[in-house]
C-alpha cells in the first residue's frame, strides 16, 4: 500500500464519516460543521486526482462563502427543540421505504455497471482538471455556455435588486 | 463566418439587443412615462415576432453546440408570438406598477433561456438555457410587491426548480460519464441501456417533468400559479411549459432514441396519473387561476400522448397542439388577467352573469374554453384529435388502445369543469355581477388575435400541413 491508497482510504472514510455525522448530529450548526469537514475530505480526493483548481474552488467556494451562508441563517432562524416538527410514524415508514428503494438501486446499479467496473482512476497523471488544460476548453470549445452565464447573471442581479429595494 | 453567427442566431440577437435597450432606459437619467415604455416595448415585441417568423435558415454552430433549423425557429416563433400577446394583455395591470423595465428584461431573458435551449445540441447549453429560463422567472413571480402570497410563490418556485435542476444535473453527470459525451448529436450512438444509463436518463426525465408538472412531480403548480400575478402565471403555464416541451420531444426522439421502449413506458403511467389528477382537482377548483392550472396539468398528460407516438406525426401534433394552446390558454387569461386587474375578482362565483355586463369578454372567455375541453368547431378539438390520432400509431405497430380510451373519457370529465365556469357566465343569476369594463385599445387587440387564432388554426388545414411538413425527419 503506497501513501495515495492510504490517504485514498483515509479520506473515504472522513468523508464517509462526516456525512453521516451531518444527518445524525441534533444540533443544526453542527450539522453545518460536519459539512465542512466533507467538503475538506471531497477536496482532498480531488488533489488525489490532480485536479488542483477544481480542490480549491470546492473550497473557497463551498466550505468558505456557502456553508458561512448556511451559518448565518441557521442563526438567524433560532431553532430550537421547540420549534422541531413533531414526527409522525408514517412519515418515516415512507422515507425509509423510499430511501431503502434508492439505495437498493443505486447498489446494483454499480455493481452491474459494466462502464466503471475495472476501470481506475488516474491518479496523479491525469491532466483533465489542471488550471491551463480547464481554461483552454472554458475558452474554446464551451466558451459560448461560459458567456451566457452571464447574462444570467445579470438577470439575477436585476430581480436580486427589484425585489430588495425598498419602496 | 461572421454572417453565419448574425443569421442562425437572429432570433437570439434581437431578444439580447431588446434587453439590453431596457437596460440603457433603465439607467439612464430621462424618466420614462409607463405608457411610453409600454408602447415602446410593445412595438419591439411585435418587431421581435415579424422578424421570428420571416428569413430563417439551417445551420450548425461552435461545434454543434447551437443548432437551429426550420422546425426550431418556428417553435421559437411560437414562443415570440406568445410573449407580444401576454405583453399586449397584461397592459393594465403594468400601466400602475413601478418597474415596468425590470418585468420586461426578466420575462425576455427567459424567453432568451428558452430559445438557447430549444437551439441547443449540447447538454451543458441545455442546462445553462434550462436555468435561465426559470430563474429570473422566480423574481417576476415576486412582482406583486406588495402581497405575502406573491413572495411565497416566488419561494415555492425557486425551492422546487432547484430540486428539479439538482435531478437534472445529477442525470447529465451519470450520462456524461457513463458515455462519455454530452452532444445531442453524439449520445444515441453510445447509449445501449445499461443499468446507470436507465438511472441517468430516469433521473433527466424527472428534470423534465418536474418543469411541466408532469403528476407526480405537479405539486408546486396550483400554489405558485395562484400567487403570481396573473401575467406572470399566463407566462409560466404557456410559454415556459410550452419551451420544454419543445425540447422534451426533441431530446427523446434525438438524443435518447436507443431508450425508447424506457420512455414509452413511462409516458404511458405518468400520462395516465397526469390526466386523471389534473381533472379530479380541477373540478373541485374555485379560484379561476388555480383551475387553469390543473387543466393545464390535465392538458399536458394529453401531450405526453402524443410524444409516446414517436413518428412525424408525434412532433406534428404536439407543436401543433401548443400553439392552439398558446392562443387557447392566453385568451383565457388575458380576460382573467384584466378583470383581475381592475377589480381584483378571481373566483368563479365572482364570474356569475358576466354576460348581463360584458358581452364581449364573456365570449372571449367562453370560446377559450371550449378549444381548451375541445368542442369542435374550434381548434383545440383539432389538436386533441391530432395527439390522440398520433398516441394510437407509434412507428410501424399500434400503440395502447386503453391508454386512448382512459383518455378519451377524460376528455368527457374535462367538459364537465370547463363547461361550469361557461354555465356561470351565462345561466346563472347573480344581484351584483362585476360591473361594466370598459377595455383599453391593447388588451383587446390581444383577445381579438387569441380569439382568431383558435378559430382560424382550427379551420385551415395549411397550418398543420405546415407543420407536418416542417417536422420530417423528427
Amino acid at each position: 500500500m503506497n501513501a495515495i491508497e492510504i490517504l485514498f482510504w483515509l479520506l473515504s472514510a472522513l468523508a464517509i464519516i462526516s456525512a453521516m455525522m451531518v444527518l445524525l448530529s441534533k444540533n443544526p450548526v453542527h450539522s453545518v460543521l460536519w459539512l465542512i469537514a466533507v467538503f475538506f475530505a471531497i477536496s482532498g480526493h480531488y488533489i488525489l486526482l490532480n485536479a488542483q483548481f477544481l480542490a480549491i474552488v470546492n473550497i473557497i467556494v463551498y466550505a468558505g462563502a456557502i456553508m458561512v451562508l448556511f451559518l448565518f441563517v441557521i442563526m438567524l432562524m433560532n431553532l430550537n427543540k421547540e420549534s422541531e416538527p413533531k414526527r409522525n410514524f408514517w412519515r418515516i415508514l415512507i422515507g425509509i421505504i423510499s430511501g431503502g428503494s434508492l439505495l437498493m438501486i443505486l447498489v446494483s446499479l454499480i455493481r452491474q455497471a459494466t462502464e466503471i467496473n475495472n476501470k481506475n482512476a488516474l491518479m496523479e497523471s491525469g491532466n483533465i482538471g489542471l488550471i491551463k488544460t480547464l481554461g483552454k476548453l472554458l475558452f474554446s470549445d464551451y466558451v459560448v455556455p461560459f458567456e451566457i452565464s452571464s447574462v444570467l447573471f445579470l438577470s439575477a442581479m436585476v430581480g436580486a435588486v427589484v425585489i430588495g429595494k425598498k419602496e | 463566418m461572421l454572417n453565419d453567427f448574425l443569421i442562425l442566431m437572429k432570433q437570439e440577437l434581437v431578444i439580447t439587443v431588446i434587453i439590453f435597450i431596457l437596460l440603457f432606459i433603465k439607467v439612464g437619467s430621462k424618466d420614462w412615462k409607463n405608457e411610453a415604455l409600454l408602447k415602446l416595448i410593445n412595438i419591439l415585441l411585435l418587431l421581435n415576432v415579424v422578424f421570428s417568423f420571416i428569413g430563417n435558415q439551417e445551420g450548425v454552430l461552435f461545434n454543434e453546440m447551437f443548432k437551429t433549423n426550420n422546425l426550431i425557429s418556428f417553435e421559437k416563433g411560437i414562443l415570440s408570438l406568445g410573449i407580444f400577446i401576454i405583453s399586449l394583455s397584461s397592459y393594465s395591470w403594468l400601466q400602475n406598477h413601478k418597474h415596468v423595465a425590470e418585468f420586461y428584461m426578466l420575462l425576455l431573458s427567459t424567453l432568451l433561456g428558452m430559445f438557447l435551449m430549444i437551439s441547443s445540441g449540447n447538454l451543458l447549453l441545455f442546462y445553462i438555457g434550462l436555468e435561465m429560463s426559470t430563474i429570473p422567472l422566480a423574481a417576476v413571480v415576486n412582482f406583486n410587491l406588495d402581497k405575502k402570497q406573491s413572495s411565497e410563490a416566488a419561494f415555492k418556485l425557486i425551492i422546487s426548480s432547484a430540486f428539479s435542476s439538482g435531478l437534472l444535473l445529477f442525470g447529465i453527470s451519470l450520462v456524461y460519464g457513463a458515455t462519455g459525451t454530452l452532444l445531442f448529436s453524439e449520445l444515441p450512438q453510445t447509449l445501449t441501456g445499461t443499468p446507470i444509463q436507465l438511472l441517468a436518463f430516469i433521473l433527466l426525465f424527472a428534470g423534465f417533468a418536474f418543469k411541466i408538472s408532469v403528476v407526480p412531480f405537479h405539486l408546486w403548480t396550483a400554489d405558485v400559479y395562484e400567487g403570481a400575478p396573473v401575467a406572470v402565471t399566463s407566462y409560466l403555464s404557456v410559454i415556459s411549459k410550452g419551451a420544454v416541451l419543445f425540447v422534451f420531444v426533441s431530446v427523446l426522439y434525438g438524443a435518447f432514441k436507443p431508450l425508447a421502449t424506457t420512455w414509452y413506458n413511462m409516458l404511458f403511467i405518468l400520462s395516465i396519473a397526469t390526466i386523471i389528477v389534473g381533472n379530479l382537482f380541477a373540478i373541485r377548483q374555485n379560484n379561476l387561476k388555480r383551475f387553469l392550472a390543473f387543466s393545464s396539468i390535465a392538458q399536458v398528460g394529453f401531450i405526453l400522448i402524443g410524444i409516446s407516438g414517436s413518428s412525424q406525426a408525434g412532433t406534428a401534433s404536439v407543436i401543433y397542439f401548443i400553439l392552439i394552446y398558446v392562443f387557447s390558454n392566453l385568451a383565457a387569461f388575458a380576460v382573467i388577467s384584466f378583470i383581475s386587474a381592475v377589480t381584483g375578482k378571481e373566483t368563479i362565483a365572482d364570474y356569475k352573469a358576466l354576460y348581463t355586463t360584458n358581452p364581449f369578454l364573456s365570449w372571449v372567455i367562453t370560446i377559450a374554453l371550449f378549444s381548451l375541453a375541445g368542442v369542435p368547431p374550434t381548434a383545440g378539438f383539432f389538436g386533441k384529435y391530432f395527439l390522440l390520432m398520433a398516441g394510437t400509431g407509434i412507428a410501424g405497430s399500434k400503440g395502447l388502445i386503453i391508454w386512448i380510451i382512459i383518455a378519451a373519457l377524460n376528455l368527457i370529465i374535462s367538459f364537465y369543469y370547463y363547461l361550469r365556469v361557461v354555465k356561470a357566465i351565462f345561466m346563472d343569476a347573480n344581484e351584483t355581477p362585476i360591473e361594466k369594463l370598459s377595455i383599453p385599445f391593447l388588451p383587446k387587440i390581444a383577445m381579438i388575435i387569441c380569439v382568431a387564432g383558435i378559430v382560424l388554426t382550427g379551420l385551415f388545414s395549411f397550418i398543420y400541413e405546415y407543420i407536418f411538413s416542417l417536422s420530417s425527419g423528427f
